[in-house]
């Protein structure tokens, strides 16, 4: 079945038990937020705020050259900031986001479209701007510009309800460049980058070049969201599958098929999870049943 | 083909139902979304998998069973090579089946042999027989014999059938036929007729055509069998030291040139070849690479025949020897030379050594190879020669004495015990010769030449040992002049006049002549020959329990006229047990058998209005019965895969 055959079921988002955005955004807001939060972004600045490992993209001005003589360790200097926390957050709207599978509660799109709320909102609570890419999408798609306010939430929010699902990341590769050339744009020194994808079909070499984006003192967490069935594969049986991007179509002994499924999975899983971590980034895995309110409370902590 | 037949066989377009069904049933898996399916591995599903089997083979039983249904409601007719009766007005047959058992019929006729196809057209036969018809069982294998008397029977004639089995006998069509006609003649059924199964290869390619005058209808059916084909048999291997001798025969048309021939000793280890040259009759010699015992010969390369390439290897075998007993001073003719006993045997050209002797042997093992002694006028025998005569008859020997004056004047201890328990006489006869009346056998054409023997002086035998006699040729007078006694498997035959020309005329007789002719043949046909044509009988005289073990199993024997008579069937080698005695007798190739040319049949054997090849044959039953097959395999399938289903839930 062809892409645009499969159109018509991804005009919009299966928001399921997940809908309204805006009333469920402000709950798990409510939930993942405690008290008023620092800016915990380090970096350039004039207060020190300790040392840390040199990883590559660093700038070599704060370079410590005592730690390096003492130690023979390549060791790096921060200093807190004064500048605003600008949170990106970047969606993958591609076709594969509109799945829901039958434990799942919405499709992957609305779970990731609640996370990314509920992040604009604590962030936008905090006085950091906030700003919404997508990757792919349909015609109704479109990004929002960083900006803080009020005002800001509700367009954050209103751009992810419009939100169509489409376009295939697979067949696509320049998708995910242009999302990428976009976001580079956007996120400026120290901001904060959150992509919320299920990381599949995603071409080749992917995992590597997202993970770049954490240099430069931009911080990159990766939520991957996943709908339960992708998770353990609860097929039995024959079964013939379709994936939505790629237009594979597999027959197969899904009992015997699952083992080995759930490998690939993880073996996917793994190369993100090591590409994001080697780049000083955090990798967050969530599955589109489970509650929201963890999800955000794990980016939080790991933007801290 | 009738409506219908057309209308149940219309009923095969129905086949397409169990295809739709198929078709309806097979289900693919319905198909999901489900993103990360590249992840998935594809393969080949159990459930589809067992499915289509299943699904094929349910499929094909189904479709089978269709097309059966509507075939058996066709009520097919079948036309196939078989053979079966015709009657007249629906009267019921004698029918005497006359089936060739000889060895040309073991030559092939398509994937069987010859004597399969007579067999299975003597069962299809018996197959269109019904009640009230009766058969008769003959076998053409020489000499011909009944192997089934007329019966109305038909179950005891298809047990008949099943029990024959091949030969390698001659053929004897002719004495097959008058005992099939001697059979049906005496049965009450008014249509008779006689079937003959045979390739008609009775080695008589220009005889009468078969069947010709016969006064009951003949039908020579199977004309397959028909066909001149060549062979080529192994007749004889003789060993002769470290040398064995073959003989190699092939009948018209046929040569064993360029044809190796290998000896083989009892584990199949060849000690020697020979290359045959061009020629109908060969003889080769095979020189042997090692002393172990020769076996067998084989004649390699194929022909119609096989059985007849393998031939059992004897010691060369002698002409056989008559020992003679005779006083050369006194017998001896006036022109010298042998006793003119001894000139007479050499005159009859009876391809016999002759061994004269000074006197009966007081040894066993000095008459070991002796067919017969013939003793002229003995002076009476010592107990050692009366020992030994004894178990010379006893073993199947054969005696001729002539009692004269020396035999009447035996020195005390020396009689003619066990052939006369009294002792004779010699004295003057008034009698002028024999009574040619009185003659049996043999010699009732010759006796008249005893008429007016001149003879004033003759032997006389005790009344007691007359009464124990079988007089051939008697005196005048009633006295025995010529007389026989069967003593153990052996024989003594008396002649009451010496063989002396100073004693009497007798030998100057045609019918002394046939008289020694007469016992030699005897002494030939009671000792053992070792080898001769099979199919030819082999008599026992005297003996009582008789058992053969032939190459096919063992071999009944039989009586003829109180004379045990046993009749090899095969070619091979035969263990006999004559009581309690084990001889060996070998059984060669009939020459005859290798030819293979069929002879004529009369143009009226062609069986116009008895019988025809190919019938009609109503295949319903054998239709239903696959039907049912069908059936029952759709079932167990159905069965078994409920059953695998079962296993699968749980």
């Amino acid at each position: 079945m062809s892409p645009q055959a499969t159109g018509p079921i991804r005009r919009a988002i299966d928001w399921g038990k997940l809908a309204p955005l805006r009333l469920r955004a402000r709950q798990v807001a409510e939930g993942a937020y405690a008290g008023m939060h620092r800016s915990a972004r380090r970096g350039a600045g004039v207060e020190f705020g300790g040392y840390r490992e040199y990883v590559p993209g660093d700038d070599l001005r704060w370079l410590d050259r005592r730690s390096l003589l003492r130690h023979e360790r390549l060791i790096v200097r921060q200093f807190e900031t004064e500048t605003d926390r600008a949170l990106c957050l970047v969606v993958d709207a591609s076709a594969s986001m509109s799945f829901r599978g039958s434990r799942a509660p919405g499709a992957k799109l609305a779970y990731a479209a609640v996370v990314g709320a509920a992040l604009a909102r604590i962030a936008l609570g905090s006085g950091d701007p906030v700003s919404l890419t997508f990757l792919g999408g349909g015609a109704h798609t479109t990004s929002v510009p960083r900006s803080v306010g009020h005002e800001q939430f509700e367009r954050v929010v209103a751009a992810l309800e419009a939100a169509e699902p489409g376009g295939d990341a697979h067949l696509d590769t320049g998708m995910l460049e242009q999302g990428l050339q976009t976001l580079a744009r956007a996120a400026r020194r120290g901001a904060i980058v959150v992509l919320l994808s299920d990381l599949i079909d995603l071409p080749p070499g992917a995992a590597e070049r997202v993970a770049a984006i954490a240099s430069q003192g931009r911080v990159l967490v990766v939520v991957q969201t996943l709908d339960p069935d992708e998770i353990d594969f609860p097929f039995t049986g024959n079964v013939r599958l379709r994936g939505l991007e790629g237009g594979a179509v597999v027959e197969t002994d899904a009992d015997t098929a699952r083992e080995r499924y759930i490998a690939a999975m993880q073996d996917l899983t793994r190369t993100w999870r090591e590409a994001v971590v080697r780049r000083t980034g955090r990798f967050v895995q969530a599955s589109s049943d489970g509650d929201p309110v963890d999800v955000v409370r794990a980016v939080v902590e790991g933007i801290r | 083909m009738t409506f219908l037949s057309t209308l149940a066989l219309a009923v095969a377009v129905l086949v397409v139902a169990p295809y739709l069904a198929h078709r309806l049933r097979r289900r693919r898996a319905e198909e999901q979304p489900f993103p990360p399916a590249r992840l998935v591995e594809p393969s080949a599903p159990k459930a589809r998998r067992r499915s289509r089997l299943e699904d094929r083979a349910l499929f094909a039983t189904r479709a089978a069973a269709v097309l059966l249904l509507a075939l058996l409601g066709a009520t097919p007719f079948v036309r196939c090579s078989r053979l079966s009766l015709q009657r007249s007005g629906g009267a019921s047959v004698a029918m005497a089946i006359v089936v060739d058992d000889s060895m040309s019929m073991r030559a092939a006729a398509g994937r069987t042999s010859r004597f399969e196809r007579a067999r299975d057209g003597a069962r299809e036969l018996l197959t269109s027989a019904r009640e009230g018809d009766a058969v008769a069982l003959v076998l053409a294998g020489a000499p011909p014999r009944v192997a089934l008397a007329p019966t109305s029977d038909l179950g005891a004639a298809k047990r008949a059938i099943e029990t024959l089995s091949e030969s390698d006998r001659a053929t004897d069509l002719d004495g097959a036929l008058a005992l099939a006609r001697s059979l049906v003649a005496s049965l009450p059924q008014i249509d008779r007729r006689i079937v003959v199964l045979s390739d008609l290869a009775d080695g008589r390619p220009d005889a009468p055509p078969l069947g010709e005058g016969s006064p009951v209808p003949v039908w020579v059916a199977l004309p397959e069998l028909r066909v001149a084909v060549s062979d080529c048999a192994l007749m004889t291997a003789d060993r002769s030291g470290g040398r064995v001798r073959v003989q190699v025969a092939c009948g018209p048309g046929g040569t064993a040139a360029g044809r190796d021939v290998v000896v083989e000793d009892a584990g199949g280890v060849v000690l020697g070849r020979t290359t045959l040259a061009a020629g109908a009759e060969v003889q080769a010699t095979v020189a042997l690479s090692s002393d172990t015992v020769p076996v067998v010969a084989r004649l390699l390369g194929g022909d119609a025949i096989a059985a007849d390439d393998v031939a059992p290897v004897l010691p060369e075998a002698g002409r056989g020897a008559l020992a003679v007993v005779a006083d050369a001073t006194e017998e001896a003719v006036a022109t010298g030379g042998a006793p003119i006993v001894e000139q007479a045997l050499s005159a009859l050209k009876l391809e016999v050594d002759l061994r004269p002797i000074p006197a009966f042997p007081d040894r066993v093992e000095d008459l070991g190879g002796d067919l017969g002694v013939l003793l002229d006028d003995p002076p009476g025998l010592t107990p050692e020669q009366r020992h030994v005569l004894g178990t010379f008859l006893e073993g199947g020997g054969v005696v001729l004495v002539a009692l004269g004056p020396h035999a009447a004047a035996a020195p005390l201890g020396a009689s003619f015990e066990p052939l006369l328990d009294r002792a004779t006489s010699w004295g003057d006869t008034s009698s002028m010769g024999a009574d040619p009346a009185s003659a049996t056998g043999e010699l009732v054409e010759s006796a008249r030449s005893l008429a007016d023997i001149g003879a004033s002086r003759r032997a006389t035998l005790a009344p007691e040992d007359v009464a124990s006699v079988e007089p051939i040729v008697r005196w005048t007078d009633g006295a025995p002049l010529v007389a026989r006694r069967a003593m153990g498997r052996g024989e003594a035959w008396l002649v009451t006049l010496p063989f002396s020309v100073e004693a009497s005329d007798i030998t100057l007789r045609p019918a002394f002549l046939a008289l020694l002719d007469t016992w030699v043949r005897a002494a030939r046909q009671r000792a053992a020959p070792k080898r001769s044509d099979v199919g030819t009988p082999w008599r026992f005289p005297g003996a009582h329990v008789v058992d053969a073990q032939g190459p096919a199993g063992p071999v009944a024997a039989t009586q003829d006229d109180a004379v045990v008579k046993l009749v090899p069937p095969r070619i091979g080698v035969y263990r006999i047990g004559v009581d309690g005695k084990t001889e060996v007798r070998i059984a060669a190739p009939d020459a005859r058998e290798l030819d293979m040319r069929p002879r004529a049949a009369a143009s009226s054997t062609s069986g116009s209005g008895m019988g025809e090849q190919r019938a009609r044959v109503d295949a319903s039953g054998e239709v239903a019965l696959a039907l049912l097959a069908v059936v029952a395999a759709e079932m167990a399938m159905r069965a078994w895969s409920r059953r695998l289903r079962n296993a699968e839930v749980v």
